[in-house]
């Protein structure tokens, strides 16, 4: 058979939608990427490196590698601004994109000498610079056929604003960790909102959206322990005087050697084992934290000069409309999950892991061709979102009949 | 620090060298073994053996217990299409050859891992293989003697449990164990390790059994709850609402194991009374929280053993500090060793990604790739095997004696020409000659542009991680020195102390060797290797009684343009 013929269809040019794509092309399998945004990369591509005097392994560099890879590979047609309308299986996927009416991401704007523009993180976002007008200019409405499609449509974040006694948008110096995130990766170090400068007292304020019965999230979040910890550590390493406190309920790992990380960053971080209850403004734009911690026993109350809310993932905002659109189910948890409980052959292949709790309750009514991969379907961080997306390409082919 | 605008400085991180040529007549074929080697017999090892052999090649796995003769992990899909070979109580001897033509030599294990027992060695057989699969089996051990506690009946490692509550009759005396008024379990974990998710969840789903016996009660003693993989947080949830306490004291809790044995007259008939006694202090009330359990079950550590360590140093592929497998480097995941062609399975995932990158590798057992990624000049080489140890890619055999380069497995890093005391070996896009030439134009180029009073700075950057971020600072308009120049190399390895001298030599005012973080190479070391000779050339300008501030190492990721510029302004800052 040619595989030059196959073509596969993925939504969501994050890290996912972009693993699944380059793994494709290397079977030569052709490609239609549809990326809501005007960027490629998702939310992993703003991310900053933690590196301190080592490389903590949070995988950054390597969204950025794979972008590179995808854009220079012509077997990947990219469509940016776009969106799926409609989608009708017959012999083969039927497919209306449109172009979406995304806003550009307030936190990207910049003022350049030519006006504001939305600015892409990566040397290899095409455009770098995206202005309003540009914007208006982008997308694909059309007609595609597809013979299989793969949704890697990633997460939401938590909104903050749930959590109002944190007083997010409020007071300047609460930010998610995303916000900071991008505040290293765009200044190379981090400082204050409110003033530029670095701040001394920071702390970090765990499942923050995750774990939380009575948002009815029951699921942890599984990169946030590992992202706050290493940012902790990279601005410790670069103000030694940082006083850096971490709030927690339990620490989740951050991959391989995780003991001694773990145990050199408590050298460096205070853990303080409560979930605080609220903050509130200080002068200086400083900040009051108010917790009950267990050593203490009482509430007790502490000043930041920055709060960094370690905010969660989500199932995508659009994970609903999705579902209606391809027919694949979402979960008790709202994530889309199209795990096809397949032939009685699987119970073989009996794993050491215990066995967990099937999330999924409507997988039988799942269509063949139809795929999910990365965060799409639930937590995950970077390493594990590319090893899903091959391990989705690689079941993707197979129901192509490109490989066995 | 100030320049214009980002127009005058777009030319600085223009790759000097050119592009890499990759055009047809630089590309040659090399034949590739379509038999593949799984080491490994487990579920995972399997798994991956029945996806490759799909694919068309033909696949041998051995391993000293296999899944399939403990009846589980062979699926009907593998053992039909009769390209699997399994070759139980085989282990991998020694390792020659490159990718695409490794020579493994197998032998036949005694059942000891081991090819010898009393009465001799087995006989060696030599096959070709054109890719190795490690599906790493690993054991568990029981941690009780960092609590302090002897195993015996009623403290029990985590899989003794789990063995108890899947037998019947076990069940039985766990329910009736206070005269039939059920028992209480408590579960120690994570003081005496970290533990991982896995762990958790087979905890939690003992506790959930136990707790849902009937007048039993469970306990957990945690250190962390690793609920970092999915449905446990919610599996968490469901126990606790069905009455599983979770206890998480700061520190391992105090346990008193104390044992009577009483005597009855009859000598073969010794009655032994345990007690056990869990303590905590109760952070919130700051009392002494006591529990007699019934049962104690304690958490198992994942060990590597010998024998893994063995299939890695046989196989020369670098492990974690723990020695697992693979390095703990981004660039590795999912599935790949530092020696392309070989890979590491650790579970399903990287089944299916080994199959897909195995299919690219092998193709219908032609490859193309590009002719002269590194070339030995034979007449120089005088096989002092420097290459052979250095290369971090396991790239280099030997041929007509003298050192030969794979043009399969060879990154094109540079490490083993930066290191040949021959200079008998030259990098394809990379020759020294070209690399003089650009550094040469960089100095010249820096001049033309320089604005007076600023320092002239050439950077060696390698082309992973500082060339990206050097460019796209250029390209976001980050500010740098007018006279600042960069010069692409394949690798900061293959940064010779030559090449830093005549940086100097040619006028700059500082030179910059930028490195991908330690930890983030691509060749693993080679920005050890040049933070190496970086120091030694600053003793040397010591010496000589230069500045040695003049020289320095940095190491940055690809996407940090910011963080780039500034580095190079603080440099030229420094050595102003
Ligand atoms: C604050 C924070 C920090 C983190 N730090 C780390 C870290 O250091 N290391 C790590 O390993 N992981 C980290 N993670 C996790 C990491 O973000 C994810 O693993 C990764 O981004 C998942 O990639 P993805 O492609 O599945 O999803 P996303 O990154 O969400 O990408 C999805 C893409 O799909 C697009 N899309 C959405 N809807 C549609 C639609 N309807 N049609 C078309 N396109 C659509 C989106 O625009 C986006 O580009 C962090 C997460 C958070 C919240
Ligand atoms: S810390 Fe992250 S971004 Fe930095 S080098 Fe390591 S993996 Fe790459
Ligand atoms: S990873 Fe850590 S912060 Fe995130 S939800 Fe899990 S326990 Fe909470
Ligand atoms: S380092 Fe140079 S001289 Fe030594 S074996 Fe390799 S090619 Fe030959
Ligand atoms: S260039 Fe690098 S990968 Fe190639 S043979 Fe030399 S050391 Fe090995």
């Amino acid at each position: 058979m040619d595989n030059q013929t196959k073509k596969v269809l993925i939504l969501g040019g994050g890290i996912a939608g972009l693993t699944a794509a380059w793994e494709l092309s290397r079977q030569n399998i052709s490609v239609e990427l549809v990326e809501k945004s005007c960027f490629l990369g998702g939310h992993a591509i703003g991310f900053t490196c933690k590196a301190t005097d080592k490389c903590q392994q949070c995988g950054a560099c390597s969204v950025e590698d794979m972008l590179k890879n995808v854009v220079n590979e012509p077997l990947i047609n990219v469509h940016l601004r776009t969106e799926i309308k409609e989608l009708k299986k017959s012999a083969k996927f039927n497919i209306t994109l449109t172009k979406s009416d995304i806003e550009l991401p307030d936190s990207q704007i910049k003022n350049l000498p030519s006006g504001k523009a939305a600015k892409g993180f990566s040397k290899y976002n095409n455009p770098l610079y995206v202005t309003d007008s540009d914007k208006d200019k982008m997308g694909s409405s059309c007609q595609i056929t597809a013979d299989a499609v793969i949704v890697a449509t990633g997460y939401s974040p938590f909104d903050p604003n749930r959590k109002s006694t944190y007083g997010y948008g409020k007071w300047k110096n609460v930010i998610t960790g995303l916000d900071l995130e991008n505040i290293i990766r765009e200044n190379g170090s981090l400082v204050r909102p409110s003033d530029g400068q670095k701040p001394q007292k920071v702390a970090f304020i765990q499942c923050v959206g995750s774990r939380d019965e009575r948002l009815g999230n029951l699921w942890c979040s599984e990169v946030c322990c590992p992202y706050a910890m290493r940012m902790a550590g990279t601005v410790k390493h670069d103000n030694p005087n940082a006083d850096i406190t971490m709030f927690y309920i339990d620490i989740q790992n951050s991959g391989k050697e995780f003991p001694v990380f773990y145990e050199k960053i408590k050298q460096n971080i205070r853990f303080v084992r409560t979930i605080p209850v609220d903050i509130y403004p200080l002068e200086n734009d400083g900040l009051e934290l108010r917790h009950m911690a267990e050593e203490e026993g009482s509430p007790s109350s502490e000043s930041f000069d920055l709060v960094v809310l370690s905010v969660g993932i989500m199932p995508g905002k659009d994970s609903g409309k999705l579902s209606e659109i391809t027919g694949i189910p979402v979960n008790q948890d709202g994530f889309l999950d199209n795990e096809i409980s397949c032939c009685p052959c699987s119970s073989s292949a009996k794993s050491t892991q215990a066995s967990q709790p099937s999330t999924s309750s409507q997988s039988a009514s799942s269509i063949a061709g139809l795929f999910v991969a990365g965060t799409a379907k639930g937590p995950a961080g970077i390493a594990a979102s590319m090893a899903d997306a091959g391990k989705t390409a690689f079941e993707a082919m197979k129901y192509l009949g490109v490989i066995k | 620090m100030t320049t214009d605008k980002c127009t005058n400085v777009i030319e600085k991180c223009i790759d000097l060298k050119g592009s890499e040529n990759c055009d047809d007549a630089n590309m040659v074929d090399i034949s590739i073994s379509k038999d593949v080697l799984v080491i490994g017999a487990g579920s995972f090892g399997l798994e991956a053996a029945g996806k490759i052999a799909a694919q068309g090649y033909s696949v041998s796995v051995i391993g000293v217990k296999t899944a399939c003769a403990r009846q589980s992990g062979c699926s009907s899909e593998m053992l039909e299409t009769g390209k699997v070979n399994i070759m139980q109580d085989v282990a991998i001897d020694s390792l020659a050859g490159v990718t695409g033509d490794f020579r493994a030599v197998l032998i036949k294990t005694a059942g000891n891992g081991t090819g010898c027992n009393e009465t001799g060695c087995s006989e060696k057989v030599e096959k070709v293989f054109g890719a190795i699969v490690v599906a790493p089996q690993y054991s568990y051990s029981p941690l009780n003697k960092k609590y302090g506690l002897t195993l015996n009946d009623k403290v029990v490692s985590q899989s003794q449990f789990e063995a108890m509550l899947g037998d019947s009759e076990s069940q039985k005396k766990i329910l009736n164990s206070n005269n039939g008024n059920g028992s209480t379990v408590a579960f120690l974990t994570g003081f005496a390790q970290e533990g991982d998710p896995t762990l958790t969840s087979r905890v939690l789903t003992s506790a959930l059994a136990v707790q849902n016996m009937e007048n039993c009660n469970a306990y957990i003693y945690a250190g962390n709850v690793k609920v970092g993989a999915k449905g446990l947080e919610r599996l968490f949830t469901q126990g606790r609402h069905a009455g599983v306490v979770c206890f998480k004291p700061s520190q391992m809790p105090t346990i008193e194991q104390t044992s009577t044995v009483e005597q009855d007259g009859n000598c073969d008939h010794k009655q032994v009374s345990e007690t056990i006694k869990i303590t905590i202090k109760d952070p919130v009330v700051r009392t002494d929280v006591e529990l007699t359990p019934d049962y104690i079950v304690v958490e198992e550590a994942l060990v590597v053993g010998q024998q893994n360590l063995d299939i890695a140093s046989t196989l020369r592929i670098d492990a974690d500090l723990y020695g697992f497998l693979p390095s703990n480097n981004v660039h590795r995941f999912p599935a790949k060793s530092n020696r392309d062609g070989i890979f590491v399975v650790n579970n399903s995932a990287d089944a299916a990604n080994t199959a897909l990158k195995l299919k690219e590798l092998i193709g219908n057992g032609i490859k193309k790739v590009a002719a002269n990624k590194a070339k030995v000049d034979e007449d120089r080489c005088v096989i002092c095997l420097t290459c052979y140890r250095s290369c971090p890619h396991g790239a280099i055999f030997w041929q007509n004696g003298a050192a030969a380069i794979s043009q399969v497995a060879c990154q094109g890093c540079g490490i083993c020409a930066s290191e040949c005391p021959m200079d008998a070996i030259q990098i394809g896009d990379f020759t020294d000659d070209s690399l003089r030439t650009s550094i040469k134009d960089a100095v010249v180029s820096a001049k033309d542009n320089q604005k007076d009073g600023q320092p002239l700075i050439v950077a060696f950057c390698c082309k992973n991680s500082a060339f990206e971020a050097c460019e796209a600072a250029t390209q976001f308009g980050h500010e740098m020195p007018q006279g600042f120049r960069m010069v692409k190399v394949p690798c900061a390895g293959k940064v010779d102390v030559e090449f830093i001298m005549k940086a100097f030599v040619e006028g700059a005012d500082g030179v910059m060797v930028a490195a991908c973080h330690e930890g983030n190479c691509k060749a693993e070391r080679g920005n050890i290797y040049a933070k190496w000779r970086v120091n030694e050339i600053q003793k040397r300008l010591e010496k000589m009684g230069l500045e040695k501030n003049r020289l320095i190492f940095t190491t940055i990721a690809s996407n940090m343009a910011k963080e780039f510029a500034g580095k190079v302004n603080a440099f030229a800052a420094a050595i102003q």
